[in-house]
């Protein structure tokens, strides 16, 4: 016999299911089941993956979900009645999937899409009756499962005899005919007890007294036994309770009897309620043969019912075409020509178009033509609201692409392979990525939303899963720990998967302490820190929640809500709960619109260059630009000064001067310590350098040592070494080395003829245990037919097997190779409007006080904040006096202050100019502990000079602390306001002089606590007399020592990176920064095992270790050790420090004060 | 109601109902059918381990009620109601709770 069962959750039912959809489906199948359903609560989120898993297995799959429903009695608004199932009808033309779909949506519709909101996900009873027919030949499309957790199933407790009833009847009364029945459940709790036999008896017995078909299920958690402790800790995550206040409760499942039990089980189990019921063996056979109808009538057809890989692009006539899709593709490819290729002829031009060709016969044989001028369309609206974009990922191999300005890389000159991209081996509909400014990015989806309509358009959602931080604080809070000790140690977790928790305790110099109190269970009795490392690893990988996916949007036709539920995103706009790995199997439309903070950071840049400099010939002086052929500077400045970034050209020589200086923070994808190393010792020369150099820093060529012979033959320490001559045009690029997937692609296809397509799909079989030996079989054959000797098939298999997957994609390379050179230019030619956008966008991985350190290098003037010069915009400003007169400074913004709302900023902006503090009060009528912070960081010092008063900024900050603790009545403001007339400011004129001025270390502490940035002196500075001491050596003194040398360095921690290296075993990457630059650290193992927890959780470090030289630029430092150099007693130097303390702890409250909650601002907190 | 866990030897039919037990030196038949449910346990408390793939009997363990009666003894009110749980793992029976029903029977044999 087999069974089916009906009611399923999987680990998509977050916080409740436990095991996933293929584990489920194979334990079903293994079983001898021909179907399987799942029925995640809330929403379709583990369906595709389930209706996956059931192909693969062989089983037919069932979809339903979970559903709360509205209390009719209650408040209609937030009063649940229960839960119940409902299962779409299958075989109808989806027709029941589209209900289920709308169903769902319903649910969701009345919800905020928001963290804690008062309204739960639940349809009523009314929604739901009206889903369950179809709404033309009105046959029933779903059933209702009224079950154990239903209203009904929840009044069978006690000896109550009547509300049952009186509850199940309403359901009959409510619901059409013929799409309701009882779930049946027993998972042999304590008689009495809900999911207890006798439950199940009293469910069965109703069912047959209103002759409404029952069903039996086992209401399953988890697919074996061993899931139900797991069940138990995420009730506890989701309840937000410990184990023992919900087992009192009582809340928890009653045993652990939840699991995905075998079909003689079932049957077993239906025995025992038959005979319980004292009902006989017919009935049993009736209860089992009514499950299996059930079934049957819900066996979905992936193609017919949901659409399975059947791609869906928006009608044509939304996109403004009417005719045939292709012809009007070649057109604006024809018409693109023009743009792109001004000029060309001959040769090359037969080149391109025979690319053309080839690309459009592709894009015509898979029926793609809709789905690109959709991708044009998106692009073109996003252009047209003025907001830059560009592609990114594959799509910059697609010579179409370029011409329909969707990609701004020539493949052509790239070398880039289309078939990377797309090819008639692989119909899936491939990804095309558009990065835009992130400031802009909310405007770019509703515009979207506007331009396809909302029925065609949803963003994407992701799923959330337990790492290793969240899992051990859910364990920890079933448990009932103590939420100290386990923020505690959940500080110390770094970057592991919570399933290796154990093993990481036993290799991680970190978690030294705690494995150590883990050890000592034995004699302190505590055993809870050996359950939390296991329930840690139960919870490893759980979905938690899904959100909003960072830039996935699903276009598709007017039919699209049919065929995903919807949900309210935290954004507004709705979110379907499907997530990327659904969008294929589903042939949905994906367009990533990726917000990216450095295109939004150039534009800043851009607007700023043409504010300060109104004209070309402005422009071209301020950034010393060529001067072009006639004079007048290049073409890319416009008249009005209008840099088009695109158009720059891409061999600007002080462009890469910088790039090879290493001096790269700020700049897109080469500003992080192991990129400046990488760009110290490659020292790119042009644009193809620089995508090299992107390629080679992943974690695959890290890991595989591909970097080292590259750099060695490239600076001809090694003769570069092919494996055969035919390779040479593939790999020389590289200098014999493979980096490109291109290069694989050509490998292949010179090797063994294979075309390019096909060697698309064999190096996306490599790494896969299956296919990948067939690959390999292909690949000896083909290419020892071809004479080539074993020995090089055999160097050359080697290669292409350990490049596996990881190797980069050239064109991904390109694309973003191009945000990278221009970030750089601007850098070079325009610092102070790009340090302005940096600091305004703040897109790269380092803390905006690194940047000001870096604007200090530079030389640029960073000048204060000031009520009446500072906007909500960093600004850059030309400087009217002292010693920087005439240059180009950066004036702070009024944004970013700490406790400063966005309403008062838009008052004080809007009032400017103030010329009193009286003025500034009345006008922009700002909270008094804002005005007083202004004061703080001196705001009011210009004001307060103007008026020619005597007093300090000390006196000022104590004045408005007093009038603080007077409060002022409302009336006061009236007549304050009455006094703008041009008196001067009497208030700041008459403030006497009293206390000393504040110190440049009280002015730095209030400014990192109130802006988290230091600007007035560099924090470091006032442990520079300590450092000196110690004979600490100074980030800019670094590149004049020998490779080698022995140092101590300290500064300020600006980045932490665990980078995956070769041989697995863990390198620490510790960034500081100590004024004079930053100082690149490595800490390898035994430094970590000497370090310890300091590793992480501190900020001011200390470090001793050796240089190492990585280029002629280049200079990191070896670590050995590392101390905290905010603890001077635990610094090694006992004479230094002794002879430090006296003069040394006045110094200490210093910067530090205060700064614990702004380190979490700035990132760095631990 | 006592609450006990001595070691009982059951044997079972072939669909695993206790049918006979040696309890204490006495044989016992079960006199009437059995009933059996899972029963949660305070895991969290009682284990100090809970490894993934721990397998079943964790979060709960399996009760049977089973009235039974002194070999040789066919008095009608000579029954004894006791509560026994099978442990997963090695099989074995423990006798949990011995219900009222004992103390008449229990009381001279101790006395």
């Amino acid at each position: 016999m087999n069974f089916t069962h009906l009611h399923v959750s999987t680990a998509f039912s977050a916080h409740y299911g436990v095991s996933w959809p293929d584990e489920l489906a194979a334990a079903a199948a293994a079983d001898g089941a021909t179907a399987l359903a799942c029925t995640d609560r809330d929403g379709l989120y583990g369906t595709v993956k389930h209706l996956k898993a059931c192909m693969g297995a062989g089983l037919d799959a069932i979809v339903g979900v979970d559903l709360a429903v509205f209390d009719d009695d209650g408040d209609l608004r937030t009063q649940l009645g229960g839960r119940v199932v409902v299962l779409a009808h299958g075989n109808n033309n989806g027709a029941g999937y589209r209900a289920l779909c709308r169903l769902i949506s319903d649910a969701h519709a009345r919800t905020t899409g928001k963290a804690g909101g008062a309204v739960p996900v639940a349809v009523t009873r009314a929604e739901l009756a009206s889903r369950t027919l179809h709404p033309e030949t009105l046959q029933p499309v779903l059933t209702v499962l009224i079950g154990p957790d239903s209203d009904v199933g929840r009044a069978m407790g006690g000896r109550r005899y009547l509300r049952p009833r009186t509850l199940f009847k309403r359901w009959l009364d409510a619901m059409p005919p013929g799409t309701l029945a009882a779930e049946v459940v027993s998972q042999l709790s304590p008689p009495g007890e809900p999911l207890s036999t006798a439950h199940a008896v009293r469910m069965l017995k109703l069912a047959a007294e209103h002759e409404v078909p029952a069903v039996l299920s086992n209401a399953v958690r988890y697919v074996a036994e061993d899931g139900a402790a797991t069940a138990d800790v995420l009730d506890s995550a989701r309840t937000l309770k410990p184990l023992p206040e919900l087992s009192a409760a009582p809340l928890l499942q009653p045993n652990g009897q939840g699991w995905l039990k075998s079909a003689a089980q079932m049957l077993q189990l239906g025995k025992e309620i038959i005979h319980a019921a004292g009902y006989g063996t017919a009935d049993l056979k009736r209860l089992l043969a009514q499950t299996e109808a059930l079934a049957d009538r819900c066996r979905m057809d992936p193609m017919a019912d949901m659409g399975w890989k059947q791609p869906v692009v928006p009608e044509g006539s939304v996109i403004g075409i009417d005719g045939n899709a292709l012809a009007e593709l070649t057109l604006r490819c024809e018409a693109g020509i023009g743009r792109r290729f001004p000029g060309i002829s001959g040769q090359q031009e037969q080149q391109m178009r025979n690319r053309l060709l080839h690309e459009l016969r592709i894009i015509d044989s898979l029926g793609f033509a809709s789905y690109f001028l959709t991708v044009a369309e998106v692009s073109r609206m996003i252009l047209d609201m003025g907001v830059r974009a560009a592609a990114r990922g594959s799509g910059a191999s697609s010579l179409v692409n370029y011409l329909i300005d969707v990609s701004q890389v020539n493949p052509l000159q790239h070398d880039l392979i289309f078939e990377r991209f797309l090819s008639r081996d692989r119909a899936t509909l491939p990804d095309i990525d558009i990065d835009v400014e992130s400031a802009e990015r909310h405007n770019v989806y509703r515009k979207i939303f506007e331009r396809f309509g909302a029925e065609r358009v949803t963003l994407m959602s992701m799923q959330n899963g337990y790492r290793a931080r969240g899992a051990v604080r859910d364990a920890g809070l079933a448990l009932g720990m103590d939420d100290g000790e386990i923020g505690d140690i959940a500080k110390q977790l770094w970057r592991f998967s919570a399933r290796h928790f154990r093993e990481a305790l036993e290799e991680k110099p970190e978690l030294k302490e705690f494995a150590g109190r883990v050890e000592q269970r034995d004699f302190t009795g505590n055993q809870q820190l050996d359950l939390l490392v296991d329930l840690t690893e139960r919870l490893d990988r759980l979905p938690r929640h899904i959100s909003m996916h960072p830039c996935g949007v699903i276009l598709g036709d007017a039919t699209l809500l049919d065929r995903t539920p919807v949900q309210p995103s935290g954004l507004g706009l709705p979110m379907s709960q499907f997530d990327k790995h659904d969008m294929d199997p589903m042939g949905m439309l994906k367009l990533d619109v990726l917000g990216v903070r450095m295109q939004s950071a150039m534009a800043f840049a851009v607007r700023e260059v043409i504010r300060l400099h109104p004209s070309k010939a402005e422009v071209v002086a301020a950034g010393a630009h060529p001067a072009g052929v006639d004079g007048t500077g290049p073409d890319y400045i416009a008249e009005d000064g209008q840099i088009d970034l695109n158009a720059v050209p891409l061999d600007d020589e002080p462009t890469f001067e910088l790039i090879r200086s290493t001096h790269t923070l700020g700049c897109f994808q080469i500003e992080s310590p192991g990129q400046r190393e990488l760009i110290g010792k490659m020292a790119p020369k042009d644009f193809n350098d620089l995508i090299i150099d992107i390629s080679l820093f992943r974690p695959g060529p890290m890991k595989s040592d591909m970097v080292r012979p590259f750099l060695e033959h490239r600076h001809g320490f090694a003769p570069e070494i092919y494996p055969h001559p035919d390779l040479k045009p593939v790999l020389q690029e590289t200098h014999g080395v493979t980096v490109f997937h291109e290069q694989i692609l050509k490998t292949f296809d010179v090797m063994t003829g294979c075309g390019l397509a096909r060697a698309d799909e064999f190096r996306r079989a490599l790494g896969n245990e299956v296919l990948e030996a067939k690959v390999e079989e292909f690949f000896r054959k083909e290419a020892r037919a071809r004479n080539y000797s074993p020995e090089v098939v055999d160097k050359v298999w080697g290669t292409l097997k350990a490049f596996g997957s990881f190797g980069f994609c050239k064109a991904h390379g390109a694309a973003f190779a191009v945000p990278t050179y221009q970030s750089a230019w601007l850098k070079a030619h325009h610092p102070e409007a790009f340090l302005a956008g940096l600091w305004e966008h703040d897109p790269g991985m380092y803390p905006k006080r690194l940047l000001v350190a870096e604007a200090r290098r530079l030389g640029i003037p960073i000048l204060p904040l000031d009520i009446n010069r500072s906007e909500a915009e960093y600004r850059v400003e030309r400087v009217e006096s002292g010693p920087d007169r005439g240059r180009l400074g950066i004036r702070l913004s009024l944004n970013g202050i700490f406790g400063l709302s966005g309403a008062e900023l838009k008052r004080i902006v809007a009032g400017q100019p103030y010329d009193s503090l009286a003025d500034l009060r009345a006008r922009s009528r700002l909270s008094r502990p804002s005005i007083q912070r202004l004061a703080q960081l001196g705001a009011f010092d210009s004001l307060h000079r103007a008026s020619g008063g005597a007093a300090n900024r000390a006196d000022l900050v104590q004045h408005l602390q007093k009038l603080q603790a007077r409060p002022l009545r409302k009336g006061v403001d009236v007549i304050e306001g009455q006094l703008a007339l041009p008196l001067g400011d009497v208030e700041l004129k008459n403030l006497k002089a009293l206390l000393p001025a504040p110190s440049m270390v009280d002015n730095v502490r209030a400014e990192l606590d109130l802006m988290a940035v230091d600007v007035s002196e560099h924090l470091m500075t006032s442990h520079r007399p300590l450092l000196d001491r110690l004979g600490v050596t100074t980030a800019d003194k670094l590149l004049g020592l020998r490779n080698g040398t022995e140092v101590l360095v300290a500064g300020v921690r600006v980045a932490t990176q665990t980078p995956p290296m070769r041989g697995g075993r863990r390198v620490v990457f510790i960034s500081i920064d100590d004024g004079t630059g930053c100082v690149d650290s490595v800490f390898f193992h035994e430094a970590q095992e000497q370090s310890g927890s300091l590793l992480f959780g501190t900020r001011l470090l200390l470090i001793r270790g050796t240089t190492r030289r990585t280029g002629p630029r280049g200079i990191s430092i070896s670590a050995s050790m590392a101390w905290d150099l905010s603890r001077p007693e635990t610094l090694p130097f006992p004479e230094s420090v002794a002879g430090a303390t006296g003069e040394y702890a006045p110094d200490l409250p210093g910067p530090l004060d205060g700064i614990g909650r702004n380190l979490a601002i700035t990132g760095l907190g631990g | 109601m006592g609450i006990f866990s001595e070691s009982v030897d059951v044997v079972c039919t072939p669909s695993g109902q206790p049918l006979r037990l040696d309890w204490a030196g006495q044989h016992y038949t079960v006199c009437a059918e059995p009933v059996r449910w899972y029963e949660r346990r305070q895991w969290w408390a009682e284990e100090s381990r809970a490894p993934l793939g721990s397998g079943p009997g964790l979060v709960d363990h399996e009760i049977w009620r089973v009235q039974v009666r002194a070999a040789g003894n066919h008095a009608a009110d000579s029954t004894l109601t006791l509560d026994l749980t099978r442990h997963v793992g090695s099989g074995r029976w423990r006798l949990l709770r011995i219900h009222d029903a004992l103390q008449p029977l229990r009381k001279p044999k101790t006395a």
